[in-house]
């Protein structure tokens, strides 16, 4: 790149509340049109807005994992402008007094760990939605009064890789939060990229493109990769570049203009005459931060402290928040940490993704997982009886009853296995005399005649033991 | 500062209103009104002085619990409706 | 007129009340819609004790009234039906009213005249020449004709105290806060109080513990206890510390108004009354009209943007959205209306907020600051309600009054900017119109104000008057 690119990027989280942020109509998902909305919701006159408590915790608690400062007194703000998704004419939002501001989340780039800082959390609420047909655009009001929380980041990202980490890293927190679905295919989460070029060494920022309706994160990097190189080639040719809406399309895998940004809309921000401001107090807060869950870096920490895994396994069960919550369940009953993050990232995400599940969906029980892991531990069953007591305890058998099942029962009675082993020294008398000329391996091939003889089911070790004995006994 | 009838029919599309050119020459006439009105606000020392948004400035700790309570029907969200297709309100085509 | 007077009567008379009330709005023009009290009688379930037990209630119509239309006098409310009903109106039927009409008013609460209705002028029933005053004209009007014991109103910019000197009746503006405003078409939120009319002080202290507590919908809604204002009532002035606003006295021009006054300070002092003068920075008096049209304006603005012809309303046609929004809200607000949402829209603008709309913020806790002084040595503050008997429609005193003489017409709006609770009650007729006076007292002090009031009220004789015969 010949010019320095400055990504800033502005997320919009849908809260996953009962309710509506400032009315106690419910959220919906694919309901019937205009079925999930009252009064407040469609902005008749006379109505006031009530705010949400839930809405509100849900915001302090994404402040609080990503480091931002909490405004305790709530303070909201009117946005005023006229449109057909928007019942009252205005928005009420957070603008001059956001709940969180100066925080960063911390993403990995390749020269390493890059802090990205977050230039302010605030309250806001959706609008409606509307389907564009030929006969004119219907609108459903169902979605109108979504509690919103907004994050803006600094223009700290440099490159689309950058900014596809940090879209996921704040993804990856919100959903660890539980606060959202975050999923950008349904519009839970949504992403508008701001992206200019400057001079290397100028602190004048270049005109700006938005790039909006970005439905994936891949996309986000897809996007801003093609819109880089689109400004630096007006730059380089002596152009300049203006300031305009942009969408991302995927077919043709370009940013195409929406509308040409016309200087700044006035919105006429004032605060909301009614609701007076809110204070958070001391118990609430506390409260708040008791009940904080577990968040993806904590837990990476865990998993590599606690334990011990791999930079790579642990990343990638984060990841994956029902994977990893799997995994946490299944290692309070095993202590083969390695073997489960082995067998998660291995064998179980295979099976899952052929037959296109989430964990959660599947019949995979974490105390039979570690029940099977256990007993490869011990040398019960073999790696490769493993993988046949697997595809028993995926269809939600127990490990017991597939050993079982499968005949696979090892055999541990010390005079069973003594039987078959002065079979196999009857058998194999050359083998006794080797042993007693000093050759080792006569116990390694005779341990396998044992193995044969109970169709693998013995116990080595203690097939390996007694065997010892009896041949020093002979 | 001279505003000329342009500028106000502007400042009146802008929040979806329109006004006829007699309407307009009135709203001229109390927009004057208005300025020389502000010279009466400007008279008063605001120095250090905060807005007041609120008559009583008191801090609240209410918050609304997060339980449904109020839905009205598809029937009565579009009761009022001036036009409704397939259970939605109808507009002409928004162009994005 | 007053409520008791329906707690021993046969409910079915309403009836007959509501054929007077249809007859006489032919010379009031108070009314917009006409409730339907044959139902509300055949569904009534109320016992006697209930404190507005069969008791006829007038609603301004910028109240939502549930299956009742609700116009708030503007062409573009025209067919707009409410499905939810306001706080105020749920509280005032648990308590037994039957609801007879929604009144007319001066458009969206924008007017102080009872000129701007959409249905046309109100009349003062003391004079169908006269103007009511506004914006809770019809209300007023109703009260006054002895047609309702009880209307409600909404009170920004003395919307319910001036048209309550005008008619003659007692007008009331509680404590900010004091009744929940939700289901009540706005005007400038941080204005806005729900108000009403009553003939006599006892009425006011009942319809307040009514309609007063703390409603969760509406987020300004104040939890202090109601008190038991009526029972408590005492009108023994003595001892009691009147201040007496002389920038209003000083602003009357009318050469009738202080002989009236005057008559009427003594008797209160004949009765123990402490009264002082106490006078308010006369440049702020003269700053309470800017500040307030500023302020309201742009709240206001921002209010009635959700009206814009697409969920509601009238809508009228266009070829896009636009257009849609543009030609319903030309046609649905008045040329007044219209052009004071431009200003309000002006004020708000991001170079101009500093210098008007947050300036005007400003000024107005300088206001409040006075008014907080002012009141320091005394029960309640006094003045005159109005600085003229209610005008006709040609008299103006428009630009070419100084400002001077409009603090007569305007210092109501204390009460407005601070909060506190505010009371109308007349106190003489003057060349058979009548006149009142005004009482401004504490945040949530409504108690003292009643008993100042109903002091006021013995002294005077004139509890429940009302001009029938018009």
């Amino acid at each position: 790149m010949n010019f320095e690119v400055i990504i800033g990027i502005e997320i919009h989280c849908e809260l996953k509340t009962n309710t509506k942020m400032f009315s106690s109509a419910p959220l919906s998902f694919a309901a019937t049109p205009n079925t999930c909305t009252n009064e407040i919701d469609l902005g008749m006159p006379g109505t006031l807005p009530c705010v949400n408590k839930e809405a509100v915790r849900s915001a302090v608690k994404a402040c609080l994992a990503t480091n931002c400062e909490v405004d305790r007194l709530i303070r909201f703000d009117r946005k005023n402008y006229y449109y057909s998704d928007l019942p009252k004419g205005f928005q009420i939002t957070q603008q001059f007094y956001p709940i969180g501001s100066n925080g960063s989340v911390t993403i990995q780039t390749d020269e390493g760990e890059k802090v990205v800082r977050l230039n302010r959390i605030h309250m806001e609420e959706d609008t409606a939605k509307q389907f564009h047909t030929d006969e004119g655009t219907m609108i459903d009001f169902n979605r109108a009064g979504t509690p919103l929380i907004e994050i803006v980041s600094e223009p700290d990202m440099r490159n689309g890789k950058e900014a596809a980490a940090y879209v996921e890293e704040i993804r990856k927190t919100l959903y660890y939060l539980g606060v959202s679905d975050v999923r950008m295919e349904e519009g839970s989460l949504r992403c508008d990229v701001n992206i200019s070029l400057r001079p290397y060494g100028s602190d004048v920022l270049g005109a700006k493109a938005e790039i909006k309706n970005l439905n994936s994160i891949a996309n986000v990097q897809r996007a801003i990769e093609y819109e880089m190189k689109r400004q630096n080639e007006i730059l380089l040719a002596g152009g300049t570049v203006s300031q305009a809406t942009l969408r991302f399309d995927e077919a043709t895998r370009q940013t195409v203009e929406m509308r040409k940004k016309e200087g700044a809309v006035d919105y006429k921000y004032f605060p909301e005459p009614n609701i007076f401001p809110i204070r958070i107090d001391d118990e609430m807060m506390q409260d708040i931060i008791d009940n904080m869950p577990e968040l993806p870096k904590e837990r990476y920490e865990t998993y590599i402290s606690t334990y011990e895994l791999s930079d790579y396994d642990a990343n990638t069960l984060v990841a994956n928040k029902e994977l990893s919550d799997f995994f946490n369940e299944t290692v309070a009953h095993t202590k083969e940490y390695k073997l489960v993050a082995n067998w998660l990232l291995g064998d179980v995400s295979a099976y899952l993704n052929k037959n296109g599940l989430q964990i959660q969906e599947s019949k995979l029980a974490p105390i039979e997982l570690a029940s099977m892991i256990n007993m490869v531990a011990n040398k019960e069953i073999s790696s490769k009886q493993a993988k046949e007591v697997f595809e028993g305890i995926v269809e939600g058998k127990t490990a017991k009853a597939v050993v079982k099942e499968k005949g696979m029962e090892q055999l541990s009675d010390p005079n069973a296995i003594l039987a078959l082993i002065n079979q196999a020294l009857d058998a194999n008398p050359q083998s006794i005399e080797d042993f007693k000329n000093g050759k080792d391996r006569a116990v390694g091939f005779l341990v396998g005649q044992v193995m044969k003889l109970s169709k693998g089911q013995a116990n080595p070790g203690l097939t390996n033991k007694l065997l010892v004995e009896e041949l020093n006994k002979r | 500062m001279e505003k000329n009838k342009a500028y106000f029919r502007k400042l009146a599309n802008q929040i979806m209103i329109d006004l006829s050119d007699d309407e307009i020459e009135i709203l001229q006439k109390e927009f004057e009104v208005t300025l020389r009105k502000m010279d009466l606000l400007d008279k008063i020392n605001t120095d250090d002085v905060k807005e007041m948004v609120y008559p009583f400035e008191l801090e609240t700790h209410f918050l609304r619990e997060d339980e449904i309570e109020n839905v009205i029907s598809q029937q009565e969200a579009l009761e009022n409706a001036p036009e409704v297709k397939d259970g939605q309100i109808l507009v002409p085509k928004v162009v994005k | 007129m007053r409520i008791q007077d329906f707690k021993n009567k046969d409910i079915h008379e309403l009836v007959d009340l509501q054929a007077r009330l249809v007859s006489a709005n032919e010379k009031l023009n108070a009314v917009v819609s006409f409730c339907d009290v044959d139902a509300q009688i055949k569904d009534y379930k109320m016992k006697e004790d209930a404190p507005l037990f069969g008791t006829p209630v007038v609603l301004k119509d910028n109240i939502s009234t549930k299956g009742v239309r609700t116009t708030a006098s503007s062409r573009i409310l025209d067919n707009y039906v409410p499905f939810y009903d306001a706080t105020v109106v749920k509280k005032l039927r648990d308590a037994g009213a039957i609801f007879t009409c929604k009144s007319a008013m001066d458009e969206l609460g924008m007017g102080g005249t009872g000129l701007n209705a959409y249905t046309g002028k109100v009349n003062n029933p003391y004079d169908l020449e006269r103007i009511t005053g506004g914006s809770s004209s019809g209300s007023a009007a109703l009260v006054a004709a002895g047609l309702t014991p009880l209307a409600i109103g909404t009170d920004t910019g003395d919307s319910v105290r001036k048209p309550a000197a005008y008619c003659g009746i007692v007008g009331v503006k509680p404590t900010y806060g004091r009744i929940s405003r939700y289901g009540v078409i706005p005007y400038a939120s941080s204005l806005d109080h729900v108000g009403y009319f009553t003939t006599n002080i006892e009425d006011a202290a009942l319809a307040l513990e009514v309609m007063a507590g703390r409603d969760d919908q509406d987020m300004t809604s104040s939890y202090k206890e109601v008190e038991a204002y009526a029972s408590l009532l005492n009108g023994d002035l003595k001892g009691k510390k009147i201040g007496i606003i002389t920038n209003v006295i000083d602003a009357i021009v009318d050469p009738r108004f202080r002989p009236s006054f005057d008559a009427f300070t003594k008797k209160l002092e004949e009765k123990g009354t402490i009264l002082e003068m106490v006078t308010i920075d006369q440049d702020l008096m003269n700053a309470l009209l800017p500040t307030y049209f500023i302020i309201s304006n742009a709240e206001a603005t921002a209010n009635h943007s959700n009206l814009d012809g697409i969920r509601f309303g009238m809508r009228e046609p266009g070829e896009d959205l636009n257009e849609i929004m543009i030609n319903s809200r030309t046609k649905g607000f008045s040329s007044d209306v219209r052009n004071r949402f431009v200003i309000g829209s002006y004020s708000l603008f991001v170079e101009n907020q500093d210098k008007i709309f947050r300036k005007a913020q400003k000024v107005r806790r300088v206001i409040v600051e006075a008014v907080d002084e002012a009141l320091k040595n005394y029960d309640v503050l006094l003045a005159p309600a109005a600085g003229t008997l209610a005008p006709k429609p040609d008299d103006s005193y428009g630009e070419d009054l100084n400002n001077t003489f409009m603090v007569a017409e305007n210092h109501m709006l204390l009460g407005n900017f601070s909060g506190y609770p505010s009371i109308t009650v007349p106190y003489d007729m003057v060349d058979g119109m009548p006149v009142a006076i005004n009482l401004l007292a504490r945040a949530f002090d409504e108690q003292t104000m009643f008993n100042v009031a109903k002091g006021i009220e013995d002294v005077t004789g004139l509890a429940g008057i009302t001009k029938e015969d018009f």
